[in-house]
């Protein structure tokens, strides 16, 4: 129960780095008023996160941030407002930080095991090879090579990307975004996986692009017991 | 006369202020338990702040609970973070604003009932890996238990009346995060059933 649970958090820190590093377009009813080629570099937000897998599930509330090209801190919030699990994300590697248990699991993407759940970690390459928002004119699909050498299906609206569609069946939706001087930031995020795991994401009321301090994205681990991401399971 | 209306004013600002009077840190736990228990339920509308090291602003959450005798608790939300959840010890259900309904079990030591049976009977000492302190101002109490050790909480303060209403819950955590959950309108013994606690 609980390693799905952790899996699918890092689903969800997945689909954080998605909204961010796609530079996030969303589904848009009507053209929005954003600059060509703003960029989200950096990013904080109050979330509300909620995750499903066929035979668990879990959600909450917590805080996000975000700095390009590759840092990311998610933090979600038990019922009583403390800290459940954190996470984050630089220069390639992965903490996981249960403060509950005052463990925390750390290591590089690619030494998490290969299980299911954390195939998501293995599309981070691809999700973060972002583009920015492009002719506000373009609507429509295509079909590309990612830089990864895998054909990627994109599906834009009126400039943004909407979809992603990896050839493993991965899909991210973005929806309901707003501009924030002039950068569009996708406010909802849901994402699919082929064994139909879901993850949605709403960011409420984000700061784009101020300062974020780098103390803000290394963890602190003083006291905690410190594991390899191959112990993770298990827990 | 107005030296007279100086000294009435300092009085009644004297009185109305009320000053928080130490006490043993056993005599707070006690008043605790004695608060407590005379408690089956209560209501009551609240807000929850939540000031994280990383932000440079405090989310604020407003919405109502429900809590029923020895471990059933309901937290509902209001927008921008609309969601509803029950604790019942451990387990923890939840209905976000899309829908999505959740279930988590949480650790052991974060159930229900494992905190209210600390203070399900008299305390005879303040228990062992536990420094606590203790006031009293009028009718309120306040009392902050700091847990020995590496935990993830630093410090627990609650303030509360000696008739069992909850005023305020405070929950510092190591890494200097900190949430206040704030309750207004608190009602108690209202009879609360099974079905005040469920989410459909």
């Amino acid at each position: 129960m609980l390693i799905i649970l952790k899996q699918l958090f890092r689903a969800a820190v997945l689909i954080c780095a998605i909204t961010l590093f796609a530079g996030c377009a969303a589904t848009t009813r009507t053209a929005l008023n954003y600059r060509p080629g703003a960029l989200v570099e950096t990013l904080s937000s109050p979330i509300s996160l909620s995750i499903h897998a066929t035979d668990s599930s879990m959600g909450g509330h917590g805080y996000l941030i975000f700095r390009r090209p590759g840092q990311a801190r998610l933090l979600i919030l038990s019922p009583f407002g403390t800290t459940m699990m954190e996470a984050f994300v630089a220069d390639g590697r992965i903490t996981l930080v249960y403060p509950g248990q005052m463990t925390a699991y750390s290591g590089r993407l690619e030494e998490l095991p290969a299980k299911g759940g954390l195939q998501g970690w293995r599309l981070m390459g691809w999700v973060m090879d972002a583009e920015p928002p492009g002719d506000k004119s373009l609507n429509g699909s295509v079909e590309r090579t990612a830089r990864q050498g895998f054909k990627e299906k994109l599906t834009f609206e009126n400039g943004l990307v909407v979809s992603k569609v990896s050839p493993e069946g991965d899909q991210v939706y973005y929806d309901k975004y707003v501009v924030i001087n002039g950068v569009p930031v996708a406010t909802e995020v849901d994402m699919r996986n082929s064994r139909d795991d879901r993850v949605r994401m709403t960011l409420d009321e984000p700061e784009v692009n101020t300062p974020l301090e780098d103390a803000a994205f290394t963890p602190r681990l003083e006291g905690y017991t410190v594991l390899p991401l191959s112990a993770v399971q298990g827990l | 006369m107005g030296r007279l209306m100086l000294v009435a004013i300092i009085l009644l600002c004297s009185v109305s202020l009320g000053h928080a009077r130490p006490i043993a840190p056993l005599d707070g736990l006690e008043a605790l338990r004695k608060a407590f228990a005379g408690i089956t339920d209560f209501t009551a509308d609240i807000t929850q702040e939540k000031r994280l090291s990383l932000m440079k602003r405090t989310m604020t959450m407003t919405g109502t609970v429900r809590f029923r005798k020895p471990d059933l608790f309901y937290l509902e939300i209001s927008s921008p973070y609309a969601s509803r959840m029950v604790l019942r010890d451990n387990t923890l259900e939840q209905v976000m604003a899309g829908g999505d309904r959740n279930r988590m079990v949480l650790p052991p030591e974060q159930g229900l009932k494992r905190w209210f049976s600390k203070i399900a009977v008299p305390i005879t000492s303040v228990p062992e890996g536990m420094k606590v302190q203790a006031d009293v101002s009028g009718p309120v109490y306040t009392v902050t238990i700091a847990p020995q050790g590496k935990g993830q909480v630093r410090e627990l303060v609650i303030t509360f009346q000696e008739d069992g209403t909850v005023r305020r819950l405070v929950i510092a955590e190591q890494n200097g995060d900190r949430a206040v959950m704030s309750f207004r309108k608190v009602r108690r013994n209202v009879g609360l059933a099974e079905k005040d606690f469920r989410l459909d």
